[in-house]
């Protein structure tokens, strides 16, 4: 008989009754094996010897409470999608985008509500997302309702914080999880007071210099107002803030009142001037904000070309913008209807993601 | 609230009191595994942590395979942090010498530092599936569990572990001054 493997040998030492009947037979009556067995043998107890770590107790439920707390803790212990740092300039850079856009394309009559009513692509690089300027060095915001979110709350909880229905799937692709969670958030309104002063000095501590706000602009204020909104999304929500990545997930349906911008003091020109002259924004995206069609009734989505690519489709009735492709890594169609925006996505086809947009009722 | 709600409601509760549970029955094993790699319990919880969360954002907390998959990612995950500290600990352990030769007893503090220093970068630099098999082992874990966690016959794990028991000892003692 063959003798036998060296792993055979090393199952032995921890588990004798490991092996068959022939081969024990083998091996008592054989000196080569129990000379190799020996060897390794040592092998064995050094190397347990040299991975011997002091006893140590790990506290599960402490562990376990660490692992789920969070200071804006949601009920069902559920956290916002975690970014890592490295794309919070871009999130912020495409809010600021947002708000840019919704700004500089407001209406003539500055103090009459901006109500957009369809929405257009606007594309934005990559490199324009991080050298945006942040909105905050150009005067100061004052929430007079603050952004709640509530995550992980009912269906009746959350059409009662949002004050409209929630939105509901017709046709559900095969393959999005049934797991369900819901969220909502109130209506948000604030003022956003422009200061010449703060803006110069934030320009002037990153060694930057800016055009000069325009008279009246100092001190004159916009009023914005955003949400309620409503999100039901189909999927684990990513969590944990120490995980360090953002999970698309399966398929988020979101319906919010579609927001509105006043201002005072100012002319849309003289924002629009203003705001497309700072550093950041480079000529062709100036350029491509201030082509868009109807400023008063006109959302603007940036879409960063280096990830997705953009078309306009039809959903629902009325024109949308469609986000990704038919990879399957992402697409979301967003569009306006009945003074409400909707957006469908997550880690979806494109043309699934149109499918959803159109059978919800 | 509709009958689809409520069922929809009661399965996210589900999957949150299943992840307790897994989170709580298995927490000390894992964070166990990765103590055996790095020798630093503090860390261990951290690592321990990153997979339990990593896990529960892929992952249903019912899924059978869930306490082969921690166990896994546990072990690759402090490795691959050890692979990653090893320049740093050079830097510690050189520090830890001075340190040392200031303590009570500074032969005793040198050699312990000095051996841990040279077990965890001879482990850094095995293959993975051997260094996991063998750190799995010596967590505790029967040649079945280990086999289902790298995801290997269990007739494999003899031979696996052989092997890894013999590279370990080699390269301590290439690590050792003469």
């Amino acid at each position: 008989m063959a003798h036998l493997n060296d792993g055979t040998l090393r199952r032995m030492l921890d588990d004798p009754d490991a092996i068959t009947a022939p081969d024990r037979e083998h091996f008592l009556t054989c000196p080569e094996c129990k000379a190799r067995q020996e060897a390794l043998s040592a092998d064995a107890r050094e190397a347990a010897a040299l991975l011997a770590v002091p006893a140590a107790g790990f506290d599960a439920a402490a562990a376990y409470k660490n692992v789920t707390a969070t200071p804006a803790r949601p009920r069902f212990g559920f956290r916002l999608p975690i970014l890592r740092p490295s794309t919070r300039p871009i999130v912020a850079g495409l809010s600021l985008a947002i708000i840019l856009a919704v700004v500089a394309t407001a209406s003539v009559n500055v103090s009459q509500i901006f109500a957009p009513k369809t929405v257009t692509p606007v594309p934005v690089t990559f490199a324009e997302l991080q050298t945006l300027p942040d909105l905050s060095a150009y005067g100061d915001i004052t929430w007079t309702q603050q952004p709640t979110p509530e995550i992980g709350i009912t269906k009746a909880e959350a059409e009662k914080v949002a004050g409209f229905s929630a939105p509901n799937v017709g046709n559900l692709p095969a393959g999005i999880s049934s797991t369900v969670t819901y969220a909502a958030m109130a209506q948000t309104t604030g003022v956003f007071k422009f200061s010449a002063a703060k803006a110069q000095a934030a320009a002037a501590a990153q060694g930057k210099t800016i055009p000069t706000m325009p008279a009246g602009m100092d001190g004159s204020t916009l009023n914005l107002t955003m949400g309620p909104a409503l999100l039901v999304v189909y999927g684990d929500l990513p969590k944990g803030e120490n995980s360090g990545q953002f999970a698309l997930p399966q398929l988020i349906v979101a319906e919010s009142n579609a927001p509105s911008v006043t201002s005072t003091g100012v002319t849309v020109k003289e924002l629009e001037n203003y705001l497309l002259a700072q550093p950041g924004i480079s000529p062709q995206l100036a350029a491509d904000i201030r082509a868009i069609g109807d400023p008063t009734t006109t959302l603007p989505i940036p879409v960063p070309i280096q990830f997705a690519t953009s078309s306009k489709v039809a959903v629902q009735g009325v024109q949308g913008v469609a986000l990704g492709d038919n990879t399957g890594v992402g697409a979301a169609v967003i569009w306006i209807k009945g003074g409400h925006v909707f957006f469908v996505g997550g880690s979806l086809k494109q043309t699934e993601a149109v499918t959803v947009a159109n059978s919800l009722t | 609230m509709d009958i689809e709600g409520a069922r929809r409601i009661t399965a996210v509760k589900s999957e949150q009191d299943a992840f307790e549970a897994l989170f709580k029955a298995e927490y000390a094993r894992v964070a166990g595994i990765a103590n055996r790699v790095l020798a630093d319990a503090q860390e261990a919880e951290d690592v321990a942590q990153e997979v339990f969360i990593d896990f529960h954002r892929l992952h249903s907390a019912s899924s059978p395979y869930a306490a082969p998959w921690l166990y896994r990612a546990a072990a690759h995950t402090a490795l691959n942090r050890l692979r990653g500290r090893r320049r740093r600990e050079r830097r510690e352990h050189e520090q830890a010498v001075d340190d040392g030769s200031r303590a009570l007893d500074p032969q005793n503090v040198a050699e312990l530092n000095e051996d841990r220093r040279r077990v965890r970068e001879a482990l850094a630099k095995l293959p993975a599936k051997p260094a996991a098999v063998l750190v799995l082992r010596a967590s505790g874990l029967s040649y079945t569990e280990v086999a289902e966690a790298i995801g290997v016959r269990t007739g494999q794990i003899g031979t696996l572990l052989r092997r890894a028991e013999a590279a370990l000892r080699k390269e301590v003692t290439r690590g050792t001054p003469e």
